[in-house]
């Protein structure tokens, strides 16, 4: 903070050239230090490229029926081979990636994020914000994830939006714990009163002291959840109860009709897709673990 | 703690209430789905959807549809499935204890698994059997039970073209080594994911636990290695390891109704699954309302046994 001075007249700002450097060798020792986070950061965000640029990238045509001969074993031209279609497997999976990855981000966006917001204000501001969240966090714990999953479809159907719904509210109860918790601490430390001593007012330190050191948090709440939302959501899709049965998705793609198929010994319909949110969960638990390693300052050794 | 369980148990009636609600009007906003528009068809007249409607008892208002339900759920009538007419409690009943041998399984199974792995690996520390336990529990917790289940079914049939048994439900009590045969397996598979959670929580709780001075004391005394281990440090894991366990029960509900459909084991798992997608208001409801006293009381347990763990613990 004391770097950038507040008389900053001369033209020639060094801190402006200093900064950036040093940033850049404080990632590098943070990468050094966590490379299972580095690798999960890295597969992370080769999914996320297949999923923006998939349908460039992919052979063929997800939903192409015939691009080759139904049942193909992997091979040269389908290295993932091809399903009952002949629908080749490979560009499915490539494809899954961005169903997959919109739902869960989304669902972990709004429902974390709220969540985190809703916490902070009733960590900080306490009474009747605080008691309304607490009592409806109590009741939603009755719930188990499977339950809400299921009361949610049966009453709105069975739509992509209805599982962004149901994952995010899930996230939003867990994100307005942990938020609420931090918040509370960070609001009666010495800082904080030392601010308020100073003449801040209370929005000022809620905005530029509490928030600002509870959001790292945040970051690392939404982390963690995404992988837990990648295989919510997986899971709702191989019961189809995801997004309509065709789509190209890893959950629908290893069930039912595929699931019979493989069986039979056509093991690489379900094998790939099975891989494919694995490795993605993987990837988001790592990178999950690795910032919490970072900055939750309560774990750290 | 009587008295704490007692003031508890006071909550249960409150949770049960508000959960009802929750339930009950979810499934009836202006914008839920309709379960007689699902059991029409093009040909279905307006008048055969009334009595349809009628029949499920959809056409009052749906508060006094409300009140009529809480009041035959306080006398212990359930009501009947909209899609056989047959009374709910019993459909439930025999699915029961199906589902529960299917958790219990399950649930013994991550919990040894994890906590014998877990205590190796804080004893023997950056060891070997360490660095393999914390790679295969980052796994366990990144694989989806459903994908483990089904190369569980699949992997047989490619390298012995055999797969193993699909459906067919042998009770425990008939035979109780052709039941453990099918069950035991995909049980176990199902476990893994708990496995792999409990095993890291034991493992960095015994690590903290085994720093403490009272470890380092009975080791001078001259008690016995395993003894410090397993009677004074896993004694006082315990707290931690119990709570996971209570939540674990919850996770598992998803893995069982997935090993149910996988599996086509007729459950609590598939019943609700078939509930759910065939729109049966009077199971759901009753499904949600038991899984949610079960949590509760889970809940309460978890929070009792502490006390019979840790004789220092009082409740307030």
């Amino acid at each position: 903070m004391a770097a950038r001075s507040p008389v900053a007249t001369t033209g020639y700002d060094w801190t402006f050239r200093r900064r950036p450097q040093r940033r850049v060798r404080r990632l590098g020792r943070l990468a050094a230090e966590h490379p299972l986070g580095v690798f999960g950061l890295v597969v992370l965000m080769g999914f996320v490229i297949l999923g923006v640029l998939g349908p460039y990238i992919a052979p063929y045509d997800p939903r192409e029926l015939r691009a080759g001969q139904p049942f193909a074993g992997p091979s040269l031209d389908h290295p993932f081979g091809t399903n009952n279609l002949g629908q080749d497997v490979f560009s499915r999976v490539i494809a899954g990636a961005r169903i997959s990855l919109v739902i869960a981000s989304a669902a972990v966006f709004f429902g974390a994020g709220l969540g985190a917001l809703l916490g902070m204000a009733a960590g900080y501001y306490g009474r009747w914000v605080d008691y309304l969240l607490q009592r409806s966090s109590e009741a939603f714990s009755a719930f188990p994830a499977l339950v809400l999953y299921f009361l949610l479809i049966a009453a709105f159907g069975q739509s992509p939006k209805t599982i962004v719904f149901a994952i995010g509210i899930s996230a939003l109860f867990s994100g307005n714990r942990v938020l609420r918790g931090a918040t509370m601490i960070e609001a009666r430390s010495t800082y904080v009163e030392a601010a308020r001593a100073m003449g801040c007012s209370e929005t000022r330190i809620f905005l530029r002291h509490v928030v600002i050191n509870v959001l790292p948090l945040t970051v690392v709440l939404m982390s963690g959840a995404l992988g837990a939302a990648i295989l919510a959501e997986s899971a709702l899709a191989f019961l189809g109860l995801g997004v309509e049965p065709g789509t190209p998705s890893w959950g629908i793609d290893m069930s039912g009709q595929n699931l019979s198929f493989a069986r039979l010994g056509n093991w690489h319909i379900v094998v790939f897709p099975g891989i494919a949110i694995s490795l993605v969960v993987l990837a988001a638990n790592l990178f999950g673990d690795a910032l919490r390693d970072i900055w939750d300052p309560r774990l750290r050794k | 703690m009587r008295q704490y369980a007692l003031r508890r148990m006071l909550y249960l009636p409150l949770i049960i209430a508000v959960v009802s609600c929750l339930t009950f009007f979810t499934l009836r906003l202006p914008v839920s789905r309709d379960p007689v528009a699902y059991h029409s068809t093009q040909s279905t007249t307006v008048e055969q959807q009334e009595a349809i409607r009628k029949e499920f008892g959809l056409d009052k208002p749906v508060l006094q549809q409300f009140v009529t339900w809480l009041g035959e759920v306080a006398r212990g009538d359930l009501g009947k499935t909209f899609r056989s007419n047959q009374p709910v409690w019993p459909e439930v009943q025999r699915r029961l204890p199906i589902t529960f041998e299917i958790l219990a399984l399950a649930l013994t199974f991550s919990t040894l698994i994890g906590v014998t792995f877990g205590v190796l690996s804080a004893v023997k520390q950056n060891s070997l059997i360490d660095y393999c336990a914390r790679f295969f529990a980052v796994f366990g917790q990144s694989i989806p039970e459903f994908f483990l289940l089904v190369l569980l079914i699949v992997l047989p049939s490619i390298w012995w073209n055999y797969s193993p048994p699909v459906g067919g439900h042998v009770s425990i009590f008939e035979d109780p080594w052709e039941n453990l045969r099918l069950y035991v397996p995909p049980a176990v598979v199902l476990g893994l994911g708990g496995a792999a959670a409990m095993m890291r929580l034991t493992r960095s709780t015994m690590l903290e636990v085994l720093r403490q001075d009272y470890v380092r004391t009975a080791r001078a005394k001259g008690i016995a290695g395993h003894r410090v281990v397993l009677a004074h440090a896993l004694r006082n894991s315990l707290i931690p390891i119990v709570t996971l366990l209570g939540s674990q029960v919850t996770v598992l509900f998803f893995g069982s109704v997935i090993f149910e459909l996988i599996f086509s084991i007729n459950g609590i798992g598939q019943f609700f699954f078939v509930s759910v997608t065939t729109l049966d208001f009077p199971v759901i409801q009753f499904l949600v309302l038991y899984s949610a006293i079960v949590v509760v009381v889970l809940h309460l347990l978890v929070d009792l046994s502490y006390a019979v763990i840790d004789p220092r613990v009082r409740y307030n």
